[in-house]
């Protein structure tokens, strides 16, 4: 890893990512809940736009590590990181 | 499907909570209990027991994952490379499931249960040792070190059979997308018995990886719409409740003690399981 990118800042990248998306998905999955008691229409997306957040998620996740395997000059990681984004693409359109 | 009554509600968002207990204190996303709950208790049909099941396991890796990456526990060079063939493993998993019958995938959920409930009890019985510093072999690239409180000393590591690994990390995966559990229970010890990651360490990466497989799974599932939005939210809120809770109450825990609970229970489980899916065959 090059100095100014260091294993702590990496793990610090990867830990934001995944608490963001976390964070995110819980607020809709609430505010999904608070619609659905009001009686309103848009409860059902809303949950859905919120479980979509948390499985969106993982993929944050292995894009910023793309990014820091990149960065940090590690290209064999890079490559795997890519590859496991890949599969997650091609399992979203079978 | 269950009528969603504030009853029923409170029960979900419970079984959630002890589902993210588990996988903070265990490593596992805690698939093999959800989707016998599910299909036993509340009647949902299997395929959609194990698509909630899926989102579950997302959310309790999430969670747990951001504060084991942050603490240097989960080994991520190793979690990515063994990704790649667990991810692969779970998206046939999820795409031989959508093609079998319900009564086909009970049954196979009910005989994978036996052999779980086997190894929960093995890993059970073995007596605690805190972590050992291996001595330096030869390095690799996956060897890393992790503070460990019960030790109160860094602990380096080496990580020998990658290959093999890999391979039985694709059963894993492939494991995860049939019938909705993480594949933990398989990754756990694959990488504490033949990688030579000590246990906390392979607990950690374990569930650092099994939010990709299931996710990977999960879009099969959310594509082809089998996902129950409103039981899988109310689980979600459970299971982030549980995660959060326990990364911090169960960090020193030591889970041998649970792992005998469960191994009864899965035990049990699993006798229910094939008996109600011989009924349905």
């Amino acid at each position: 890893m090059e100095k100014d990118f260091s294993e702590k800042k990496f793990a610090g990248l990867i830990q934001r990512t995944l608490l963001a998306g976390v964070f995110l998905s819980a607020f809709l999955i609430f505010s999904g809940f608070a619609f659905i008691i009001s009686g309103s229409a848009a409860g059902a997306p809303m949950l859905r736009a919120g479980i979509l957040a948390l499985l969106l998620t993982p993929a944050a996740r292995v894009v910023m590590l793309i990014y820091g395997y990149w960065r940090g000059g590690e290209y064999y990681f890079a490559l795997a990181s890519f590859v496991v984004l890949g599969l997650l693409l091609v399992s979203a359109l079978v | 499907m269950p009528e969603l009554t504030a009853f029923n509600f409170a029960v979900l968002v419970s079984f959630g909570v002890f589902i993210g207990l588990m996988g903070s204190a265990m490593g596992i996303g805690g698939g093999i209990f959800m989707v016998p709950f599910l299909v036993l208790a509340l009647k949902v049909p299997i395929h959609q027991a194990v698509a909630a099941s899926l989102v579950a396991i997302v959310a309790t890796s999430s969670a747990v994952a951001a504060v084991n990456v942050e603490r240097g526990l989960a080994n991520i060079r190793l979690g990515i490379t063994l990704e790649v063939t667990t991810a692969l493993g779970s998206i046939v998993g999820a795409l031989i499931a959508s093609r079998l019958p319900s009564a086909a995938m009970q049954l196979m959920f009910a005989l994978m249960l036996f052999p779980v409930s086997a190894l929960m009890f093995l890993k059970g019985r073995r007596p605690h040792k805190p972590a050992e510093a291996v001595p330096a072999g030869a390095a690799s690239v996956f060897d890393s070190g992790f503070f460990d409180p019960a030790a109160a000393a860094h602990m380096p590591y080496s990580v020998r059979n990658m290959t093999p690994a890999s391979f039985i990390s694709f059963f894993a995966g492939s494991l995860s997308g049939l019938l909705g559990i993480g594949g933990g229970i398989v990754q756990v010890p694959v990488m504490n018995l033949l990688c030579g990651v000590p246990m906390k360490a392979a607990a950690a990466t374990s569930n650092f990886i099994i939010g990709v497989s299931a996710a990977a799974s999960a879009y099969v599932y959310f594509r082809q719409g089998v996902i129950p939005l409103e039981l899988t939210a109310i689980i979600v809120v459970g299971v982030l409740i549980g995660s959060f809770l326990g990364i911090y109450a169960l960090y020193k825990t030591r889970s041998e003690k649970l792992q005998l609970v469960f191994s009864a229970l899965t035990l049990l489980v699993a006798v229910k399981m094939l008996l109600v899916s011989l009924r349905a065959l």
